[in-house]
């Protein structure tokens, strides 16, 4: 069982077909198909494509939520709860800040960066800066996210870095997304980095974002 | 020319004496004379003297009755989180379980939650501004209630899950925007805007806008226009120039595009339709009003010639924003009317 049936499981991915998508790896799992194979010839594949398909028809949300759905059923299938491979690249910190309960940007930034091989520690919505700050240093985090889809919540964007260097993490990127962060500049919002899509900041992390861990 | 005549020849592609400015000043006119924004958008009162303060203020040509984008939600029984300073937000969803759709009735705008409040606010602005200025109500579209009446994660899911289903909602919500939509025309506004963020090609395809959006919405203008309405408004944030082709379809008067829009973008795809955009709602915070002044003369100067075009923002003016920066806006479009004299 080889290329046909991972590019079945890239085609049912990029679809959203929930059903699909499990009942293709599952086949491969059944045929000793390496589960890392399906993560990084399947999974990571398919994501690469709807990455292409979003930057050239324009990135829509619902084609990003159905098919991260998809890839985070078939990594539960793949590596049933609790026996997920520790991830190659580090743990990104994620959050929407205090005063912005609008966390589906983030969530979408989370199936991307898992897909990714990325460790995401989400910190959840209305999330307070010291809370981010503190996970970070918990998790010795590579990276730390925060989306936005208010205005009003420029002033705490702006403190997340020095906060992060009161703490000792002054090496840690800062990146910020969302439909208000994305009107501001990196240098307004105070952050390494100001990116139009989950995808950006995946590509961000895996380019330049402060090199390997 | 007051700004009623203004608006009305634009949007007949007619001279005005000036290119109409409208500023999306919605909680700003709270954060401008000092009120709560929690206040304001529960009080229509307060919201109109704060509207009509404002109008005076800054000098643009259109107050607008429109609280947030939790009000149809709120009234078919969502609860909200209020406060002080910030829009309201969702705290349980009316319909959390799409089965329960047969539960919820279209609520009543003279007696449910908000709205009768917004009426208010309608009424007042009807009757004091509303002989020289446009006065604009504001619903929110199928798609946009519809997201506000699950969450926005299980609307979406559900569209791929059960789209039948979904379209069931999305005729009630189509229900809900034409019920209050009527009623703030019979209070006295003279358009109720149609404001759906949730239909922008940000978050859904525009095949998907086609197929489940743009049936309902020319229903809603059809009806609208019927009532009385004087134009039909569609207001859709983001990078909606996938959609704008559709817009006559739907019978749209009035086109927003937002500043991921370029004029040129815009025009081309909606030749004999009144524009307004597209000034980045940020910079009313962040730039000075040198920066303001200089992106409104360059908008003025695209559709030099063109007419049918109302000088605005992208979206709403952040409620933070500064005054001078809205000033400078206003004033450019006055300083072209100077030149013509």
């Amino acid at each position: 069982m080889g290329t046909h049936s991972m590019d079945l499981l890239i085609e049912a991915l990029v679809e959203g077909d929930r059903a699909r998508s499990v009942t293709e790896a599952g086949r491969m799992i059944a045929a000793g198909v390496a589960r890392e194979r399906i993560v990084t010839e399947g999974l990571e594949v398919a994501m690469k494509r709807l990455e292409s398909k979003c930057t050239l028809e324009q990135f829509n949300l619902l084609e990003i939520m159905v098919a991260g759905r998809a890839v985070m059923e078939v990594m539960s299938h793949v590596y049933p709860e609790g026996s997920w491979p520790a991830s190659t690249k580090g743990t990104v910190v994620i959050a929407t800040l205090e005063g912005d309960v609008h966390d589906l940007g983030k969530n979408i930034l989370r199936m991307i960066l898992v897909s990714g091989g990325y460790r995401v520690v989400d910190c959840g919505k209305d999330c307070p800066v010291h809370v981010l700050v503190e996970t970070a240093k918990q998790e010795d985090a590579r990276a730390v996210c925060v989306s936005g889809l208010i205005t009003s919540l420029i002033p705490l964007v702006r403190r997340v870095k020095g906060s992060l260097r009161g703490a000792g993490l002054g090496d840690v990127p800062v990146i910020a997304g969302g439909a208000a962060l994305k009107m501001a500049s990196a240098a307004s919002l105070n952050v390494d980095v100001v990116c139009d899509s989950a995808f950006d900041a995946v590509n961000w992390l895996d380019t330049t974002g402060g090199g390997q861990v | 020319m007051n700004s009623l005549g203004r608006i009305t020849a634009t949007l007949q592609g007619k001279p005005a004496d000036r290119t109409p400015v409208i500023a999306q000043v919605f909680g700003h006119a709270a954060t401008a004379c000092g009120v709560d924004l929690g206040v304001y958008l529960r009080d229509g009162a307060v919201l109109a003297r704060c509207q009509i303060e404002a109008l005076h203020r800054y000098g643009y040509d259109a107050v607008f009755a429109l609280m947030d984008t939790s009000v149809e939600t709120e009234a078919a029984g969502s609860v909200l989180k209020y406060t002080a300073r910030d829009y309201p937000t969702v705290r349980s969803y009316a319909l959390a379980n799409p089965d329960d759709l047969d539960q919820l009735a279209v609520p009543d705008p003279l007696r449910t939650g908000r709205m009768p409040e917004l009426l208010k606010a309608a009424r007042l602005l009807r009757k004091e501004v509303g002989g020289g200025t446009l006065v604009v109500g504001c619903v929110l579209g199928p798609l946009t209630i519809t997201t506000q009446l699950m969450g926005m994660q299980n609307a979406l899911y559900l569209a791929v899950d059960e789209p039948d289903r979904f379209g069931e909602i999305l005729d009630y919500a189509t229900e809900v925007a034409r019920e209050f939509g009527n009623a703030q025309l019979d209070a006295g506004v003279h358009l109720p805007v149609v404001f759906d963020p949730s239909a922008s090609p940000a978050v859904i395809p525009p095949s998907f806008f086609r197929e489940f959006e743009l049936p309902r919405l020319k229903s809603l203008f059809d009806g609208s226009k019927a009532r009385g309405s004087a134009a039909n408004w569609l207001h859709i944030a983001g990078p909606a120039a996938p959609i704008l082709p559709f817009y006559p379809e739907a019978g749209v008067d009035i086109a927003n595009f937002d500043y991921p829009v370029s004029a040129v973008e815009a025009k081309a795809a909606l030749p004999a339709t009144c524009l307004d955009g597209n000034i980045t709602p940020l910079s009313f915070v962040e730039a000075d009003p040198a920066g303001i002044a200089r992106e409104a003369h360059r908008l003025l100067d695209q559709f030099a010639g063109r007419g049918r075009f109302i000088l605005s923002s992208g979206c709403e003016i952040p409620p933070e924003s500064r005054p001078e920066n809205i000033e400078a806006m206003v004033r450019a479009a006055q300083s072209r009317a100077q030149d013509r004299e």
